[in-house]
């Protein structure tokens, strides 16, 4: 479904990713290792286009993205997770969530649908985005980027910030995501959290791929994993 | 910065300018132009490059500048009807007014920079503008004030009468020549490297431990006070000083002649800015009463296609040798969320 | 209290300016939030209203005698509802080439887009002295909205209320807009973040030029109905551009009530100060905004502010 070939990336004249490639399938987990400052997070911005890399390719569906604009790009069915939710904060979480609709080549999720997945949301709607808990607000950028159906969805730090019980709902959503054929790449500090949803991973060290393979190889290798992620696990 | 780099008192450029100017006399008539019409490119030329050391150098933009032109303008007048009927003492004056303007304005906005730089400075000027307008005892209001007259050049021995115009010409070129000599030094010292800094990073500079205020504020009370003699050249040339040189509009040319003639990279632009102002007005003001239409277009074009303006454009075309202040801020910073 | 009653009709203009005031930041406002660029030559669309509207009302337009006869024929009242439905339609495509324009410097040094909106502004007044000359012209006003009434001893201008009330309309049409609307959700979030917003999906260069188009309407808008009161002027924009800026300035980006009563405040010092001395009433905004940038960099209202550079 997405195919990223060896792209460097740049924040102004600094590179920050050296030949990154990467995919993903349909339906697949791919979990983004790595420790902070690693690139992860500039690799999801390369592909929604919000920092464009300077070469390389990244095929959506079989098609060229690197050169398009983002919301083209998000169009296309590809949708965000940004690592601190970015909801507006004068609007009702109802807008918030209405402003991610958008119908792609994919399937839609109607507010019904994705209100039964989030059933706290029933009671959210027409509170200020700025007075959610962390957790709220997850659930709330998560439902927002579901509205707008997305055949890939991009999650930053998804676990950051929030207690244990709530990972676990989040987590949840990813595998039903996942059971309706989306596809997910999962960037993670705390790798043992990915890699209970992951099934491909890729672990990134200074902005080069260090490691890429099945997330079961990595969960059962302690040793590889001690090497490749040192104290994040 | 290379500190053991020698630089020239003067570039082949401010040579060639002043020898070419020095000539205009000769000539300027049999091409069917008019002798004032260089004496007003001279006095602009002071102006724009007083007024460049703010733009230009500093990177603040001021749209205010003719209040501080327009401050000399009256204060020559008036030290003529009020103090003594002496050319040097009405140059002193206006200097010194426009200084003490000059003055008053930084100390409210030296620790601003960009759009509330440049408001604060749209703010001043109105008031200026709106005081000459009003204080009709003191500036005569909307009349002017009328009847200044061209004091001669005593210098002890000799006495320069300047009513003519060719005898104003040189005089104003001679301040012309002290000006730009005077701001060359000025840019090229340890001074100027430090607001070229701050031009650079404001930020940076002031961790390095630079009182960024002071500097900021050093260089518009210079630039006041040259653009103020500028102002009183003017109103001794025109023998009389109106409240339109402070407006909004009038401030404006001064700012289009420094970008046009390349005041962001050149020391020299602004001086070409100034003749190709005036040269615009004359020229295609013959041919339509739109002239200021086309010239501000050409100003919004170089804006945003040629920040370097004319003289950017000759740097580009010739060599890199005499590529001297500095370049235009243009990086964008990176988004950084 | 003789001299506090006599207040009351300067309050009232006090309270007129300042909608209209209101209205003007607002549309400065939406564009800045959405651009973080000043645009200074939107004191120059303004301008545009009010000669647009003077043409049509006066009138004084580039037709074939006989037709601009038959116009000239038609009620005053007509004409006057005609140029304020009109006039913002007509200065709305210099809006678009001004936003073209201002997309070229977005990103840059916000030096370049002072520069740039300065020259705009200068190009824009310059194209107004050669179209209708340097002379000032007043826009004329349909008998049933000039004029004056008596009420509590004191005389009152009759069209002072009814600019207030279009201003109201108008103030209500862009929170509707802003508050009511998916078009307006989409700017809020925009203003706040440019990238979220396309990562949704929205044509965020779409969505610039069309609040680009309304605030320029708006302004446009201000400048018809402000003209019987101040006058048509080459210079009159700058007289609009600094009001807006400092009703950011007090009010924050970002805030509609900030705007609001910012423009309120700022109407009612200059509706005050015309009190005691009506020359220098405009002197007063341009001193209230020497001391507001002086003593306060944040607004009231917003939170960060886009200006602090």
């Amino acid at each position: 479904m997405l195919d990223v070939t060896a792209i460097d990336t740049f924040y102004g004249e600094t590179q920050t990713l050296f030949g990154v490639s990467l995919s993903v399938q349909a339906g697949q987990v791919l979990a983004l290792l790595g420790a902070n400052g690693a690139g992860k997070t500039t690799v999801l911005r390369s592909i929604l286009g919000l920092t464009r890399p300077r070469r390389g390719d990244i095929r959506f569906e079989g098609r060229s993205i690197v050169t398009r604009a983002t919301h083209e790009i998000a169009r296309a069915g590809i949708g965000w997770v940004p690592d601190d939710r970015r909801l507006c904060p004068t609007l009702t979480v109802a807008k918030n969530l209405s402003l991610g609709e958008k119908r792609t080549a994919f399937r839609a999720w109607s507010m019904t649908e994705v209100i039964d997945i989030f059933s706290p949301l029933k009671y959210l709607m027409s509170r200020e985005a700025e007075t959610l808990s962390g957790g709220e607000m997850q659930m709330v950028a998560i439902a927002r980027a579901l509205l707008g159906s997305p055949g890939l969805m991009l999650f930053d730090e998804p676990s950051q910030g929030l207690a244990p019980k709530i990972v676990d709902d989040v987590l949840g959503v990813i595998r039903r995501l996942k059971a309706a054929g989306i596809a997910s790449i999962v960037v993670e500090q705390n790798a043992d959290v990915a890699l209970g949803v992951a099934d491909r991973v890729v672990v990134l060290l200074h902005g080069q791929v260090a490691w890429s393979g099945e997330a079961a190889a990595l969960a059962t290798d302690a040793g590889l994993k001690r090497r490749l992620l040192g104290g994040l696990a | 910065m290379a500190p053991g780099r020698l630089v020239p008192t003067f570039t082949p450029a401010m040579l060639v300018s002043w020898l070419l100017f020095a000539t205009v006399p000769m000539w300027i008539e049999r091409v069917g132009l008019y002798q004032y019409l260089g004496v007003e490119i001279l006095i602009f030329a002071i102006y724009a490059l007083a007024y460049n050391l703010v733009l230009g150098h500093a990177g603040l933009p001021s749209f205010g500048h003719g209040a501080f032109f327009g401050i000399g303008a009256y204060a020559f007048g008036l030290a003529q009807f009020n103090l003594a009927a002496s050319l040097w003492v009405g140059l002193a004056v206006a200097v010194l007014a426009a200084g003490l303007g000059g003055t008053l304005v930084a100390l409210f906005i030296s620790h601003r920079r960009g759009i509330y730089y440049a408001l604060m400075t749209i703010a001043f000027g109105q008031v200026f503008w709106f005081i000459a307008i009003k204080a009709h005892s003191i500036t005569g209001g909307e009349d002017g004030l009328l009847k200044i007259e061209r004091l001669p050049v005593a210098l002890g021995i000799v006495t320069f009468d300047l009513r003519d115009n060719t005898a104003l010409y040189y005089f104003v070129l001679a301040v012309f020549v002290g000006v730009s000599l005077l701001l060359w030094r000025l840019v090229h010292s340890p001074f100027g490297r430090i607001v070229k800094a701050i031009k650079q990073n404001e930020t940076r500079a002031r961790f390095v431990g630079y009182d960024v205020w002071r500097y900021k504020a050093a260089v518009l009370i210079i630039s006041a006070a040259l653009s103020g003699l500028a102002g009183g050249l003017f109103s001794m040339a025109q023998t009389s000083a109106f409240p339109d040189v402070m407006s909004l509009h009038y401030s404006g040319y001064v700012v289009m002649m420094t970008l046009v003639g390349g005041g962001l990279v050149s020391f020299w632009g602004p001086v070409v800015g100034a003749v190709a102002f005036f040269l615009a007005r004359d020229m295609i003001g013959a041919l339509t009463t739109g002239w200021m239409l086309w010239f501000g277009l050409f100003f919004v074009a170089l804006v945003l296609f040629k920040p370097e303006g004319i003289a950017g454009i000759f740097a580009g075309l010739a060599t890199r040798k005499h590529k001297t202040t500095s370049a235009p801020v243009s990086n964008p910073q990176p988004q950084e969320r | 209290m003789g001299t506090l009653l006599n207040l009351l009709p300067h309050l009232v203009n006090g309270i007129t300016l300042g909608l209209l005031f209101a209205l003007i930041a607002l549309g400065f406002m939406l564009i800045l939030g959405l651009m973080e660029q000043i645009n200074l030559a939107h004191g120059s669309l303004f301008a545009l209203g009010a000669y647009f509207a003077y043409a049509i009302c006066a009138p004084r337009l580039p037709l074939p005698p006989d037709v601009l006869g038959m116009w000239a024929a038609v009620p005053l009242g007509w004409r006057f509802a005609a140029a304020v439905v009109l006039a913002p339609i007509l200065v709305a495509p210099f809006g678009l080439v001004l936003e073209r324009l201002m997309r070229r410097t977005y990103g840059r040094d916000p030096l370049y887009g002072l520069l740039l909106t300065f020259g705009v502004a200068m190009v824009l007044e310059e194209l107004i002295r050669m179209v209708w000359g340097t002379r000032d012209y007043i826009l004329p006003v349909p008998r049933e909205m000039s004029g004056g009434f008596i009420m509590l001893d004191l005389i009152w201008s009759t069209y002072r209320f009814w600019a207030a009330a279009l201003a109201i309309v108008a103030m209500a049409g862009v929170w509707a807009i802003v508050e009511r609307t998916r078009f307006g959700a989409m700017v809020k979030a925009g203003a706040h973040d440019s990238e979220i917003v396309q990562a949704l999906g929205i044509d965020l260069t779409r969505l610039r030029v069309w609040v680009f188009v309304l605030g320029t309407m708006l302004a446009a808008f201000a400048g018809v109905v402000l003209a019987p009161l101040w006058g048509i002027r080459p210079h009159m924009g700058v007289d609009a551009v600094v009001p807006a800026f400092l009703i950011i300035v007090l009010g924050g980006v970002g805030s509609f009530w900030g705007a609001a009563i910012g423009g309120l405040l700022v109407g009612m010092v200059v509706g005050l100060s015309g009190a005691y001395a009506s020359e220098w009433s405009m002197l007063s905004m341009y001193l209230l905004l020497i001391a507001v940038v002086t003593l306060r960099a944040r607004g009231l209202f917003g939170k960060k502010s886009v200006l602090e550079v």
